[in-house]
């Protein structure tokens, strides 16, 4: 019997070359939260890669303005909810300058330390779950298990793992642990330890190297343009650090490097990152080492401190504070402020409009995020559907944080 | 208008005006307890202290000081500004007055802040003042310190009743004798006096006496902390859960201007607060008024009722059509009241008179009642003379009783419950009433129809003195009941007539053509463009 196909000529044989259509997402165990991704597929390749966000919607802002100017500190917390106390410091900072307030001393190191904790336990959430969705489980195993480790230390200083809401206006919830010092002198070498050991396993795996180098490349000029900051614009060999560029707290009064890329690929990116946990190590001894252990945590400013509560359980005065500040909130001066620092995953910027009342007239927060995930697509299209997730994961894109 | 300067600022003053009195009426507060702009000045909370600068080539008064000089370690002679009371320093031309921007000023405000707070109990959380006590206010405007003294402070009575309406808690007091001098020199009933001296002075009623009278809320209302307190609003609620709605009291033809306090959670009214008009009610209320805010909620009509049964309003209105059917135009009588709003009654009037084509107008009310020379008026209803611009010709409800009774009047449409004569004999007709309390006109209807009271709508009122105002919606409206001029255009309908309003000012822009009457709630012109 003759073949059917014998007059054919071998052209004819393809099937017909359209391109398919994809969703990944919303609900896709590596689309970190909630994104929707489109894709235009030509074979495995991404023709076009439609980014759509907005599937967490809080009215995130509306929120913060609807209860008084303390009552903001728990939505923050929510913003990158892997790295709150950046966010809560953030914003205390923000509130403080509309206020003209400079917290002492000893809560500016206890910021500081705080805040770089939150930064190690944001790095290695991002790095951990990148290498998981490349089937390297055991890595993100001792990844997250040194972020166990920070967490004790957070949970031991302000009572809770995740969102602490421990930043106040002019001050902190508490003073630092008897125990902070020793805690975190004890941990870092820890965490450090297990950082290294997850880098042997991967950086000399041919598979995770592979999937990782060269995709997802962006130049520095783009990333420029299109607004990123953080550790994936460094990524690219643009040093841009708040901390550096624009110091707050006492960021100019330690030493610590600003890790580059130089290709802004995938692989640069965790790698910037896991030279930041390095330096942010670093920033924590030289914070504790200059850390006094006694001496005042918040601001000497009634307007907006609470008072002790066993005065105010037995003296009007601090019962009228506490009635004030809590009922009617603290009143901060009228003005508006636009105040930044470098959040886990690059600047995190608070816009605050104050008319004078307790409660914020309108709070604008530029969540690094935001920008970051708008270039997604940039770095997807052309690329096989395979490279979204290490892509999208180098991002760190947080839900939490992209709501608007 | 001859001027003076208070912290650099040039504010004008009548003649005779105190330094505060000249700074209140310019919006300026300076803080105060004692003072009143209603009341005379003893000047005696010390709250009010300014700095005036002393005229050209005058010697300044000043005090000599001992001060504690930390540098040197001894206390050193010193001198300071004496200071004098806003509150009874009359301003004179081109005086210069330092307040806020002078640091002895601030100094002296903090000191007296303290003394005052010197005894008072930890009483906030469960004080009704607490959220608008000026205790409170000046602590963190001016205060802003920690408690210094170590002692036990001096225990004083508390819970004293002063009378039928007062509570009275000594040691939340600061003695600023405002509730003393309202009763003597305002209600003309000087019950009120202090005893005592120094941290032992309290308040108290003439012996043999009780706080009582018709205006004993306002010694409550002038207290500027929570040392008096009513029996009515005591641990009711707390204010700060409250909003509030500009009001027009309903309790009689004074119109006294108020805040009626509610709360939007519950949809209640909690209290009354009278609203500065220094053209109707100055700053006070008699106590029927103060109590009044209960008629939003106490005997309301809720639900539309057929001979006394409760119903359905698409039944009611078909009871209406069934009873209604061939009468003749002559034989139908509208009844306004006094009680509702001149949109209420304009909607009822242009019904009967326009649509209906009936002649016969009466208008009802509540009856005369007590009467002062201070706030209180004989007529107990809130728009007499509203009716009276509506429809001049309206007769008396005791006319009405003897047409129905000479059967000239078969039926009756009437707005209101109250009747100020007996109308019994009303039974003989066949009556539709629109209200929304329970009252004589409201038991005698076939058909009645719930309408809202002056707490869930707004409605224009006209006082005895023929002023408009405005009172506006404060709660959402009960039951299923809807305002009465709604109602009005819906028995029209029934009947086979179209009212001409659908919205409350499409009524007012009517009033004004038809009649003239000032549309008092609409916005100001706008400027026409070039």
């Amino acid at each position: 019997m003759e073949p059917l196909d014998m007059e054919l000529e071998e052209g004819e044989l393809e099937l017909p070359a359209e391109p398919m259509h994809l969703n990944m997402g919303p609900s896709h165990p590596a689309m970190h939260g909630t994104v929707r991704i489109v894709l235009e597929l030509s074979g495995e390749t991404m023709v076009k890669a439609d980014v759509q966000i907005g599937y967490l919607h809080r009215g995130f802002e509306k929120m913060c303005e609807r209860g008084t100017w303390a009552q903001v500190f728990p939505y923050v917390d929510r913003l990158n909810y892997v790295s709150p106390m950046l966010n809560n410091v953030g914003y205390a900072l923000a509130v403080e300058k509309l206020c003209g307030l400079v917290v002492p001393d000893r809560c500016q190191w206890y910021r500081m330390a705080l805040g770089e904790l939150a930064r190690i336990s944001d790095h290695l959430t991002c790095d951990g779950a990148m290498a998981m969705e490349l089937g390297a489980f055991t890595p993100f195993l001792w990844f997250v298990k040194a972020r166990e480790m920070v967490w004790d230390i957070l949970e031991e200083e302000t009572g809770a793992r995740l969102t602490h809401s421990f930043g106040r206006i002019g001050g902190m919830a508490n003073p630092p642990t008897q125990d902070f010092k020793g805690l975190c002198r004890a941990a870092l070498p820890k965490i450090v330890d297990l950082v290294e050991e997850g880098e042997r396993m991967l950086l000399k795996n041919r598979i995770f190297i592979d999937r990782l180098e060269n995709v997802g490349a962006i130049s520095g000029a783009d990333a420029v343009g299109l607004g990123w900051t953080g550790p994936c614009l460094r990524a690219t060999g643009v040093a841009y650090d708040i901390r550096k560029a624009h110091p707050y707290l006492k960021y100019d009064e330690v030493d610590f490097d600003v890790p580059v890329g130089t290709k802004g690929d995938t692989l640069d990116r965790f790698l910037v990152r896991l030279g930041e946990i390095r330096q942010s190590k670093r920033i924590i001894e030289q914070s504790i080492d200059r850390m006094a252990d006694d001496g005042p945590i918040n601001c000497d400013a009634p307007s907006v401190i609470l008072p002790e509560k066993t005065a105010v359980y037995t003296t009007i005065e601090a019962t009228i504070q506490h009635f004030k500040l809590i009922m009617e909130g603290a009143k901060i001066p009228a003005g508006e402020v636009y105040s930044y620092t470098e959040g886990g995953n690059g600047e995190l910027g608070y816009y605050l409009v104050s008319d004078g009342s307790g409660t914020p007239y309108r709070v604008r927060i530029r969540p690094p995020c935001f920008q970051i995930t708008g270039g997604l697509s940039k770095l997807l299209e052309g690329r096989m559907l395979s490279d979204i997730v290490p892509t999208f994961g180098s991002l760190n894109m947080i839900g939490g944080e992209c709501d608007h | 208008m001859p001027t003076f300067k208070l912290d650099g600022k040039t504010l004008p003053f009548e003649p005779g005006d105190t330094i505060i009195r000249a700074a209140w009426r310019q919006g300026i507060e300076i803080p105060h307890y004692c003072w009143h702009p209603g009341l005379s000045a003893p000047a005696n909370c010390r709250m009010c202290l300014v700095d005036i600068q002393p005229k050209p080539g005058q010697r300044p008064l000043a005090l000599d000081v001992l001060e504690w000089d930390a540098k040197a370690g001894e206390y050193l002679p010193r001198q300071k500004p004496k200071l004098q009371p806003a509150c009874y320093v009359a301003a004179a031309d081109g005086m210069e007055v330092l307040a806020d921007t002078s640091e002895h000023v601030r100094r002296a405000r903090h000191d007296v802040q303290e003394f005052l707070l010197l005894n008072h109990p930890v009483d906030c959380p469960i004080c009704d003042q607490s959220g608008e006590c000026k205790l409170q206010d000046y602590w963190l405007d001016y205060g802003q310190y920690q408690k210094r003294m170590r002692d036990e402070p001096v225990h004083k009575p508390k819970g004293v009743v002063f009378g039928p309406t007062i509570v009275y808690d000594a040691e939340r007091c600061v003695m600023c004798t405002r509730c003393v001098r309202f009763m003597a020199e305002v209600a003309k009933d000087p019950v009120l006096d202090m005893r005592e001296r120094g941290s032992l002075n309290e308040i108290i009623v003439a012996p043999g006496r009780r706080l009582d009278g018709h205006y004993t809320f306002m010694t409550e209302h002038v207290c500027p902390v929570g040392a008096l307190t009513t029996k009515d609003f005591r641990f009711k609620a707390r204010v700060w859960f409250l909003r509030t709605a500009r009001a027009v009291c309903q309790g009689c033809a004074t119109g006294c201007n108020a805040h009626l306090d509610y709360d939007p959670r519950s949809n209640r009214a909690y209290r009354y607060r009278p609203r500065d008009n220094e053209k109707v009610n100055k700053f006070w209320m008699c106590d029927e008024g103060m109590l009044s805010y209960k008629e939003a909620h106490d005997g309301r009509i809720l639900e539309p009722k057929v001979r006394g049964v409760a119903t359905s309003a698409g039944k009611a209105l078909d009871e209406i059509k069934t009873v209604f059917a061939g009468v003749a135009p002559g034989s139908v009588a509208i009844v306004l009241s006094a009680e509702h709003s001149l949109e209420d009654n304009w909607a009822l009037y242009e019904f009967g008179t326009v649509l209906l084509g009936s002649k016969n107008v009466y208008v009802t009310g509540r009856r005369d009642g007590y009467h002062d020379d201070i706030l209180i008026h004989r007529d107990k209803n809130a728009n007499s003379t509203g009716v009276q611009q509506i429809a001049p010709v309206a007769k008396p409800l005791r006319m009405l009783v003897d047409d129905v009774g000479a059967s000239r009047v078969t039926h009756v449409i009437a707005l209101g419950g109250a009747a100020p004569v007996d109308p019994e004999a009303l039974g003989a007709a066949t009556m539709v009433t629109i209200a929304a309390h329970e009252g004589p006109l409201s038991r005698l209807a076939v058909v009645l129809l719930p309408a809202t009271s002056w707490a869930e709508h707004s409605g224009t009122y006209v006082n005895a003195k023929g002023m408009r105002q405005v009172s506006e919606k404060a709660i959402e409206p009960l039951g299923v009941s809807k305002p009465a001029w709604q109602s009005i255009a819906q028995v029209a309908a029934a009947l086979g007539y179209e009212a001409s309003w659908t919205k409350l000012h499409e009524i007012r822009a009517r009033m004004t053509a038809v009649k003239g009457i000032p549309n008092t709630a609409r916005p100001p012109a706008a400027v026409p463009a070039e």
